[in-house]
């Protein structure tokens, strides 16, 4: 990446993480409003209200979508501060896992289930984090342009032989899985994806009786 | 005697709602929007937990701990922390911040952390005393001293 790329990059980082803390302030402030609401229910009378069951239960409704615009803008600062080091240390679990949780909106359009599988060990490596989860997404998408609905996409992190590994391994629904596969390292976006495996240091490639994308990926990349 | 609380935090609604729900559990709480307010109000009354926002403009949550503890050696101190700076929350802990809390917060948990602060600021405070009473027994004109 060049230098101007990489300002752009970091200043997108910079404003965007910003923006989660305004809104992480906001869910505070509901949270709050809702959790009192729920207080003052609690210390009045059941014949007082009548309809306190109905508040309570759209209040667990209010509760569980805090919870959920949570867990987004936490996903979402976590990748707003990805450039912030750059190479940096990783961890390819923590990498998948975050990659299923900002895409997953991607997959559930075409009613694709997204999936990380876990490595049992730490898979840590010193890479460019924007990078990485770029070639990530880059994968999940040309998967999802072939895939047909209801398919399933799993991200499998993993060291064998000193390789680092992801796997981007999906099941279809229909027998035709061979014919995605070789139509995947001829799409448009394949070129796409090689190139930014190559600023990586790694490799893409398929692996059609697996059914998976490989991204290759050396343990450490210098500059 | 109720457990007093120095709620500081820069989003008025927050610190004021939360206050409020505070004070339902029957605790006496003051609110403060900013470190220098929060400054001004242990200066006049001693709180017993000051739950300490982490990024507030003017004086931010590092520098205002700091400052409680200069004068308030004994309040315990919360921070509370949002994406991105729990750092500073752990650097607030090696300089005397009892322990922090991610925003929003789960009340049971605030409340767990806000007695486990209380009983450490009052087994803190009984031993002052009796240091000082063995003081007194072993050497009653010290007092004068």
């Amino acid at each position: 990446m060049n230098k101007c790329a990489e300002k752009e990059v970091a200043f997108f980082g910079k404003i965007t993480a910003g923006i989660t803390h305004e809104i992480n302030n906001v869910l505070a402030i509901i949270k709050e409003s809702s959790g009192l609401l729920e207080d003052i229910l609690a210390i009045t009378e059941e014949d007082a209200f009548p309809h306190k069951d109905r508040f309570k239960k759209i209040l667990n409704r209010i509760s569980g979508q805090i919870q959920r615009g949570n867990d987004i803008t936490t996903n979402l600062n976590r990748f707003a501060h990805s450039p912030d080091y750059s190479p940096a240390s990783v961890d390819l679990n923590e990498v998948a896992e975050q990659m299923v949780l900002l895409a997953s909106r991607f997959a559930r359009l075409k009613n694709v289930i997204l999936k990380a599988g876990h490595h049992d060990e730490s898979v840590i490596i010193k890479t460019h984090p924007v990078a990485l989860q770029m070639a990530l997404f880059e994968s999940i998408e040309i998967i999802l342009d072939l895939i047909t609905s209801r398919g399933k996409i799993i991200l499998f992190p993993r060291k064998t032989d000193n390789q680092y590994v992801v796997g981007v391994h999906f099941e279809d629904t229909t027998p035709d899985d061979i014919v995605i596969m070789q139509s995947i390292s001829s799409c448009d976006r394949w070129e796409s994806l090689e190139k930014t495996m190559v600023y990586l240091g790694g490799t893409a490639e398929t692996d059609d009786s697996a059914l998976e994308i490989l991204l290759y990926l050396p343990n450490s990349i210098d500059k | 005697m109720k457990k007093r609380i120095l709620l500081v935090d820069d989003e008025k609604e927050f610190a004021d709602t939360l206050s409020e729900r505070l004070r339902t559990r029957d605790f006496d709480v003051t609110t403060a929007y900013s470190g220098d307010e929060a400054l001004e109000k242990l200066k006049e009354y001693n709180y017993d937990v000051t739950i300490l926002d982490v990024q507030m403009p003017g004086l931010n949550g590092i520098d205002a701990l700091r400052e409680i503890k200069k004068l308030k050696p004994l309040t315990e101190v919360l921070m509370l922390t949002g994406h991105g700076t729990v750092e500073t929350a752990i650097e607030g802990m090696k300089i005397g911040a009892y322990d922090f809390l991610m925003k929003p917060c789960e009340m049971d948990v605030l409340l767990s952390k806000i007695n486990n602060a209380y009983e450490r600021k009052y087994k803190h405070e009984e031993r002052i005393r009796k240091a000082f009473t063995e003081k007194l027994s072993t050497s009653p004109m010290s007092v004068f001293k």
